[in-house]
């Protein structure tokens, strides 16, 4: 499985990760009351109620990530390696499962596996990154400020005052999707936030380490659940010179992904072009007729795209993402490709397939 | 283990801000001035035992405490080198593996190897005079009896880099502090003039130099001692100038060997030392490593020794010039005067005894064995009848079994 790194692609992820956890008001209070269980200590309770829920929903992240914790606690370490593992497979944005898996190597004396795990949750957000190095930047120049008056040396030896990397835009899915998008220029593209490179082996950073577990959902921003328009001005880090293209079809996938959890079916079914060739020998209007029982029927909807990857050949184009469709009481996370011709000025749907 | 000596040193360190401070009777006018408030807030000793616990938290893997603590240290004692040095360790393995004690990089390391390997000496000695406390109770083997008259005493061990404080009391000699010290470049047993090297011996401190005198390089103050004693003399040796003393302003402690004979401090330890001690009567032993025994034990060997000293008293006091000169050896020397130039002095003294018993008051020796077995003896020489007499000191070395008078005079 391809993990896009982009900023832009991470902050789709994200936000839209956090929407569904936020979104799954029906299952506010299941979640709620798993926490409350672990917190007075019920873990067998907490462990069968995870159980069940999993049972129908087996790819919810927030009751995988519980499960994940009633392992560690009682004491079924490589079974909570496993379930971390999984899902820093398939949400690898998301920091808490491999701070616990931190935890946990370091609890079975592994110290070089935590603090390569540490690192990873510390670059699930690329600030975080850039605070991080930063801040061991500031700690390099502030010991060699020690051992010169250690050593009594006059600091012109001393190493040159470190120039920390400045971070550019906010990673915040909230912030950033609200955000008016202002037309890129080169010079913005130029002036991008280095991607978060790997900090030199250190040990791990105290203040990203969060030795307690927390089952709390992680901070979701409480706006809708769909994923906002493509914020134009947020610069990609592919060096391929056809931006645009690739940000057009974008775009469209979005604002169909978009007009399917409003149920807005004109803007859902107009999104799929004339040559849109419909799954199992369907007739282009019976095809819609079930969608539009299928998508109409639901009191809620959901849908966020992740690990967008966009593909252009001309006027064709191909775009890749997992989706995670929620609706009601159904959860179904799957590959999806979607190959996109450009009619005018718009790119349209011409095939969607749905991979294992 | 560690946490007994740590807590031995907590607790000495806050004995010593707790431990009423002795009257300096010596030359009390010289430190009537009120030191300055800073000197005041510094707590000897205090420096250590927070280096120390910096240590402990460091091994302990509670990194975060020891990087604030050491931040607190350095900010309170900036010229601290040592703690600075600790503290760069502690800053630099938040970004990177810190490998060895002082982990400094290349960049700085040209011309501070030889500051770097002071630092780890200075480091070790530290831990090393920490690690091997003296048993309790025990005494430097050199202590064999102390007077009411010496309120304290002083020891220093040159192998552990460490000078150690005693108070006299009812009860006996008591350990109540003990410093990092800093000797000779060259290291000990002094023997001429400009050698580097500390002197080896029992001193007494014969003033207390007014630090407005000095140039700041001594520090808050100087003890001078009477290096070369008379043993010294006796053996030629030669230089002068030893004194215990402070350290410069923009240094809080120096190596293990780094003067230029004298015994250094830092100031707040040489301070404590200057608030308490008295001049003429606080005798100071250097050694290349104390020997630390049960008090008593010291002295049921000199038993020898007290029936010599007895009986030179009673030929004394007998009046008997011929059997009084049989205690003193043939190159005696008092002050320059032969045996031979002094006698006429030994008569009149007999003399004015009158056959009385004479009384040793305030009687105190020590012993000093290296190549030769001596003993420094100090007494107030009182004939019944009188009530007071000259103070006199007396050395003593061994000859076989017997021993015998090589210097006596009053001081």
């Amino acid at each position: 499985m391809k993990h896009d790194c982009t900023p832009l692609f991470r902050l789709v992820r994200l936000f839209a990760l956090a929407a569904a956890l936020s979104l799954a008001v029906a299952h506010a209070d299941e979640y709620s009351d798993v926490s409350q269980m672990l917190r007075v200590g019920k873990l067998a309770e907490a462990q069968a109620r995870v159980d069940r829920y999993l049972a129908a929903k087996p790819r919810d992240p927030q009751m995988r990530f519980m499960k994940g914790v009633i392992q560690r606690d009682t004491g079924r370490l490589a079974d909570a390696i496993i379930t971390f593992t999984r899902l820093t497979e398939d949400y690898p944005e998301l920091p808490e499962p491999y701070n616990n898996l931190a935890v946990i190597h370091a609890s079975l004396g592994q110290n070089e596996k935590a603090r390569a795990a540490l690192e990873m949750a510390i670059r699930t957000n690329p600030s975080y990154a850039t605070a991080h190095e930063n801040l061991g930047d500031v700690y390099a120049k502030l010991a060699s400020q020690a051992y010169n008056k250690a050593l009594q040396m006059d600091s012109t030896n001393a190493a040159a005052q470190p120039k920390l990397v400045l971070i550019r835009e906010l990673f915040n899915p909230a912030v950033a999707g609200q955000r008016a998008a202002p037309a890129p220029s080169p010079t913005v593209q130029a002036a991008v936030t280095p991607p978060a490179k790997p900090p030199a082996p250190m040990p791990p950073a105290p203040a990203a380490a969060k030795p307690t577990v927390t089952a709390t959902a992680q901070p979701a921003p409480a706006s809708s659940a769909t994923p906002a328009a493509a914020p134009k001005a947020t610069a990609t880090l592919q060096a391929a010179p056809a931006d645009g293209p690739a940000r057009e079809v974008e775009a469209a996938v979005r604002a169909w992904a978009k007009a399917w959890a409003d149920k807005n079916m004109g803007g859902y079914l107009g999104a799929y072009g004339q040559d849109f060739a419909p799954p199992g020998q369907l007739s282009r209007s019976a095809w819609e007729q079930e969608r539009r029982l299928r998508i109409t029927g639901k009191s809620r909807i959901s849908v966020n795209l992740l690990n967008l990857s966009v593909t252009i050949n001309g006027n064709r184009a191909v775009a890749k993402f997992r989706q995670d469709y929620k609706a009601d009481s159904l959860a179904v996370l799957s590959r999806k490709t979607l190959e996109l011709v450009k009619t005018g000025n718009r790119w349209m749907i011409v095939k969607e397939t749905s991979g294992t | 283990m560690k946490k007994r000596f740590l807590a031995l040193l907590f607790v000495a360190a806050t004995g010593l801000l707790m431990a009423p401070v002795s009257a300096n009777t010596g030359n009390s006018e010289q430190n009537a001035d009120a030191l300055p408030a800073a000197r005041l807030l510094a707590a000897d000793g205090a420096a250590e035992a927070r280096l120390i616990e910096i240590y402990r938290l460091t091994g302990a893997g509670r990194t975060r405490e020891a990087l604030a603590k050491a931040a607190h240290l350095v900010r309170d004692y900036p010229n601290f080198q040592l703690a600075q040095l600790v503290y760069g360790d502690l800053l630099a393995a938040h970004a990177r593996p810190v490998r060895s004690f002082g982990d400094v990089p290349e960049s700085l390391a040209p011309g501070a190897t030889a500051t770097l390997s002071e630092l780890r000496f200075e480091s070790q000695m530290r831990l090393k005079a920490l690690r091997e406390r003296p048993p309790a109770g025990a005494i430097p083997s050199q202590f064999l009896a102390l007077s009411s008259r010496n309120k304290h005493a002083i020891a220093v061990d040159a192998s552990r880099s460490r000078l150690y404080l005693f108070e006299n009391t009812a009860q006996g000699l008591i350990l109540v502090a003990d410093y990092y010290i800093s000797v000779g470049k060259s290291g000990i047993e002094k023997a001429a003039e400009g050698d580097l090297r500390t002197p080896l011996g029992v001193y007494f401190i014969v003033s207390n130099l007014d630090p407005k005198s000095l140039s700041d390089f001594y520090g808050t103050g100087a003890l001078p001692i009477n290096y070369p004693n008379v043993l010294d003399s006796k053996r030629g040796k030669t230089g002068r100038g030893i004194w215990l003393h402070g350290t410069p302003p923009n240094q809080f402690s120096r190596a293990p060997q780094a003067t230029d004979g004298c015994v250094v401090l830092a100031n707040p330890d040489l301070d404590r030392i200057i608030r308490t001690v008295e001049v003429r009567t606080t005798p100071v032993v250097i050694s290349p490593r104390l020997e630390w025994v049960p008090p008593h034990s010291a002295r049921a060997q000199s038993k020898r020794f007290e029936d010599a000293l007895t009986a030179w008293r009673n030929a004394k006091s007998s009046g008997n010039i011929d059997h009084l000169l049989r205690f003193y050896t043939p190159d005696f020397n008092s002050f320059g005067k032969t045996l031979t130039e002094w006698v006429p002095d030994l008569r009149n003294e007999v003399d004015r005894v009158r056959g009385r018993p004479i009384q040793l008051k305030d009687l105190s020796y020590l012993r000093w064995t290296d190549a030769a077995d001596t003993m420094v003896v100090t007494f107030g020489e009182v004939a019944d009848g009188s009530l007071t007499g000259p103070t006199k000191r007396q050395y003593w070395v061994r000859q076989g079994s017997e021993w015998k008078i090589f210097f006596e005079g009053i001081i």
